[in-house]
């Protein structure tokens, strides 16, 4: 039922429906805009890329043919996006830099865990952009590994294992805070 | 077994895609830090399915549609340069093509005397009607009031 309405959708947007593609929009946006926000982790280089994202389906829609689902082909798209861009080169950010500030209130534990979720995203920063797409992709809605390998055309066991070593990398970084 | 090949394994037993059990088990029972990194590992999958979901921008269809839109109209105003710019080369192209045909038949020399010949016939032609024009007009009148009468006639029988 899901994939019926879909195809319409796509069908109205190669008519040239605006509301159908608003629709489309209104229908990714989240994923679209967290997937590449977690990647890029720049609110507004984030806001850019995500349309350019848009931008690319809207002209690319009358060649999509179908064989993918939707949701494959627009990864498909964010990852291209995402690891064309030349934004700020991820080994620039430390992780001892700007650590957040203990709030008067919180405990002990509340702060381990602000200051682990501070840390963790200064450590994707400095992952490579094909590691940081990967983990920002699977911990986003329960993508499973098939689909990410499908949109990133990679096999199954490429993307497992570069998922271990994404992994191995966060853990070796945060070594301290994990303990 | 050693540590390495243990610790390879941490990342896919934390993300439940491996159970660790025989030769691994019995290794992570008894290796302190092989156990810790586990234990790391767990804690970095927990963390990484807490992290926050950044949501988009409350405009950010409008903005978006605005920017396609507006990305359409440029592609569109290309598009129409690009076809205008085609027809003209085309049209010079036709143009140029015909003269040189011309040019090479000899046609341009008798082309030449015909545009004389009609040139030179058309003043003999206006010379003599422009003093019988006032006769023509007054002619002309005569019948557009004839027909315009006749006209009057019929759509009022028709009424």
């Amino acid at each position: 039922m899901e994939d019926v309405h879909e195809r319409e959708l796509v069908e109205r947007c190669r008519g040239g429906d605006e509301r159908a593609f608003q629709e489309l929009v209104d229908r990714y946006k989240d994923l679209v805009f967290a997937l590449i926000a977690r990647t890029v982790q720049d609110r507004s280089r984030a806001e850019d890329l995500a349309q350019d994202v848009f931008l690319r389906i809207h002209r690319g829609l009358p060649y999509f043919r179908g064989e993918a689902r939707l949701s494959t082909w627009i990864y498909r798209i964010v990852a291209n996006v995402c690891l064309q861009d030349h934004g700020r080169p991820p080994g620039a950010v430390s992780l001892d830099d700007e650590r957040t500030p203990a709030a008067p209130a919180v405990s002990d534990r509340q702060f381990g865990d602000l200051e682990l979720r501070d840390r963790l995203e200064k450590a994707i920063a400095r992952l490579p952009a094909n590691y940081r797409l990967l983990i920002a992709a699977h911990y986003l809605q329960g993508v499973q590994y098939e689909e990410l390998a499908e949109a990133l055309q990679l096999p199954l066991g490429t993307v497992k294992t570069q998922l271990y070593r994404a992994k191995q990398q966060l853990r070796r970084m945060l070594e301290n805070e994990l303990k | 077994m050693f540590c390495d090949e243990a610790l390879d394994a941490v990342e896919a037993i934390a993300a439940g895609d491996l159970t660790a059990d025989g030769r691994v088990a019995a290794h992570l029972a008894s290796c302190p830090n092989c156990a810790l990194a586990l234990e790391g590992a767990r804690q970095l999958e927990r963390s990484l399915r807490l992290r926050a979901v950044p949501a988009p921008p409350a405009q950010f269809t409008s903005r978006t549609i605005t920017r396609v839109r507006r990305a359409q109209w440029r592609s569109d105003q290309f598009l129409d340069v690009g076809f205008n710019v085609a027809i003209a080369l085309v049209v010079v192209a036709v143009v140029a093509g015909v003269w040189m045909l011309l040019n090479r038949t000899g046609l341009t020399a008798v082309s030449n005397d015909a545009v004389t010949l009609f040139g030179s016939g058309f003043a003999m032609v206006a010379r003599r009607v422009v003093p019988s024009l006032p006769r023509y007009a007054g002619a002309a009148a005569l019948l557009a009031t004839a027909l315009g009468i006749w006209w009057w006639a019929e759509r009022d029988a028709a009424l």
